[in-house]
């Protein structure tokens, strides 16, 4: 790899040929041997950002380094030095595992013998020995994303960007995933991550964007972002057969009339606000409910998690937002995205 | 060299993958018996017709069959790329750092080899029903080569169809496409026997020229004034047609 951060993005933008505007001129850097996480809901242009940074989608403006690289000037070389799993992955049903990761491998320019040292030890690595010379297309969810994960590992990549690598998989194999990855970002491997599951973000990335409608709305450590929401978090969950109730929107406007409310949401039948002291808030917050008439299922205060620090960037909490038409992108990639007509 | 390697590879790939699916292979070859079958034996009349050129109407018939599996076989490559472009395994190779030509001839490879091994098992259906090739061997193997390249063509055709469209309910029905490429032609009588606006739509059909060509291998030997313009067109077809697939695969991939 050549000098400079593992990722610089300056500016970049892109519009897709139908006029939608996916990316909105957003700038950040990813030191080396960071594990950097990407967060967003669907359709936030997580999966169009991290296309670009792999090369295979064209942006359309702005300034993108990775490994030093510019991906519009040099897209052979970073595709070279970059691992790359993605959503919908792309898996070759009908080969078995290990031709799988052995063509990957002589894809990538290693020697057939490279290739099938390397495909054993990672196979060994992500616990698909015993599977190895069965059907891709047999394996389960959790094993197909962990073949996928070691196909882009096979020409030991400084960097690797991972679109959610965990999403629809069994509590079990999340865990799996996270060690591999941890294990790897501790030999010195770039992490860029995108995912929706905010334990996921908080468990492993040092250092974490939030991206919504295109824009990056908020980047720090875990910690800080947690910091920047400020005090303590207070939800009730309330008795109401439907959100839109007048006796909600009664409930939070008495609410975000109180002292010490800082923010004040509704998000899954349930009020999120932040307040400088949650002891001294709970008290005024029931009797808002009571004087709506609403009552009062459960109420907690915590300290703020990523959850909380995204409704409080975006007005909405991760997973209310609705799937929109990146499946379609996903599927077709650049094929959609350079001809979408 | 690195993209003869990096096509080899690609190549190998897409030869598992067709070779996974046995049941592809058997079909098609089905197909073919049963063309021999279904059209040879009720037509088997039509040699008595003056100025019919041959005394067998099933070997007569061989060279409809021979050049029609290998049109359709553009086809099953429209759908095969598409699978591939559909499951995200186009994207995997994308972002790979292998040239992207390479990916295009390792997947029109394999359209000349399904081509070539369709026409390998027909040959054998044939000498098993009694059609002698009075090209003899040679003539056999100039068979093979020419719908070989054909059938990269054809392939052609179907990359084309399945980047275009990128509609699996297009490409399914691509089909469509090859029929008249396939009928308007001297598929069951020759040219001289048919009358009117067919007569003049099959001298337009390029395919045309390439089923009389190989017919003539079959049934009369080396007749060079029958082969050779089947050899000019199949060459001119393949070069514009691979030159049409290369332009719209360089637009898509950029």
């Amino acid at each position: 790899m050549t000098n400079g951060p593992a990722v610089l993005v300056e500016g970049l933008g892109k519009t897709y040929p139908g006029g939608v505007r996916a990316v909105d001129r957003i700038s950040f850097e990813v030191e080396r041997g960071e594990f950097f996480g990407f967060l967003g809901p669907n359709g936030a242009g997580k999966t169009t950002t991290i296309k670009i940074l792999a090369t295979l989608l064209p942006k359309s403006e702005g300034r993108v380094e990775v490994a030093g690289l510019d991906v519009t000037r040099d897209p052979k070389a970073v595709r070279q030095a970059i691992g790359v799993a993605l959503q919908e992955v792309g898996l070759d049903d009908l080969s078995k595992g290990r031709d799988f990761l052995e063509l990957q491998g002589l894809l990538y320019g290693l020697s057939r013998a490279q290739a099938r040292d390397r495909a054993a030890e990672l196979l060994e690595l992500v616990g698909l020995s015993s599977v190895a010379d069965r059907r891709v297309g047999s394996y389960s969810g959790g094993m197909r994303r962990r073949i996928d994960l070691a196909g882009a590992l096979m020409h030991n990549p400084g960097v690797l960007f991972l679109d959610e690598p965990t999403t629809g998989l069994d509590p079990q194999s999340r865990i799996a995933v996270w060690e591999h990855l941890e294990e790897l970002n501790a030999r010195g491997v770039t992490i860029f991550l995108t995912t929706q599951h905010m334990d996921e973000a908080d468990r492993l990335c040092r250092r974490l964007a939030i991206i919504d409608h295109g824009r990056l709305v908020a980047e720090g450590s875990p910690a800080e972002l947690k910091a920047g929401v400020g005090g303590d978090i207070v939800h009730v969950a309330f008795n109401a057969d439907d959100s839109a109730d007048d006796r909600v929107d009664a409930a939070l406007a008495a609410v975000r009339d109180l002292p010490g409310i800082r923010q004040a949401d509704i998000a899954e039948r349930g009020l999120t606000a932040t307040v400088s002291d949650g002891g001294a808030a709970a008290p005024a917050i029931m009797s808002a409910f009571q004087d709506a008439n609403l009552s009062i299922a459960n109420l907690s205060i915590t300290r703020p998690s990523l959850d909380d620090v995204f409704l409080q960037h975006t007005g909405r909490q991760i997973r209310d937002s609705d799937a929109d038409g990146d499946a379609e992108d996903r599927m077709w990639s650049q094929w959609m995205g350079v001809n979408r007509r | 060299m690195l993209i003869l390697r990096e096509s080899y590879f690609i190549y190998v790939r897409n030869l598992k993958t067709w070779l996974a699916q046995p049941w592809m292979i058997v079909a098609a070859v089905l197909s073919s018996a049963f063309m021999f079958l279904f059209f040879g034996e009720p037509l088997r009349g039509i040699t008595a017709l003056p100025g019919f050129p041959a005394d067998d109407y099933q070997a007569f018939l061989a060279a409809m069959v021979i050049v029609m599996a290998v049109v359709f076989s553009g086809s099953d490559m429209a759908m095969v790329l598409l699978t591939d472009m559909m499951s995200g395994y186009v994207d995997k190779l994308l972002l790979s750092p292998v040239n992207r030509f390479s990916i295009l001839l390792g997947t029109l490879l394999i359209g000349g080899t399904r081509a070539m091994a369709q026409v390998l098992a027909i040959i054998l259906v044939a000498t098993a029903i009694g059609v002698r090739f009075e090209g003899g061997i040679l003539g056999i193997l100039g068979v093979i080569v020419g719908t070989t390249l054909l059938g990269v063509a054809m392939g052609c055709v179907g990359l084309i169809v399945a980047m275009r469209t990128r509609s699996v309910q297009v490409t399914v029905n691509s089909w469509l496409l090859f029929m008249p490429l396939a009928f308007l032609t001297s598929a069951f009588m020759p040219r001289d026997l048919l009358t009117g606006w067919f007569q003049v739509a099959v001298g337009l059909n390029p395919i045309e020229y390439i089923m009389v060509a190989v017919r003539a291998v079959i049934i009369e030997g080396w007749v060079w004034d029958s082969i050779l313009p089947g050899i000019w067109i199949l060459l001119a077809t393949t070069a514009v047609l691979v030159g049409a697939a290369t332009y719209e695969y360089r637009r898509a991939t950029n």
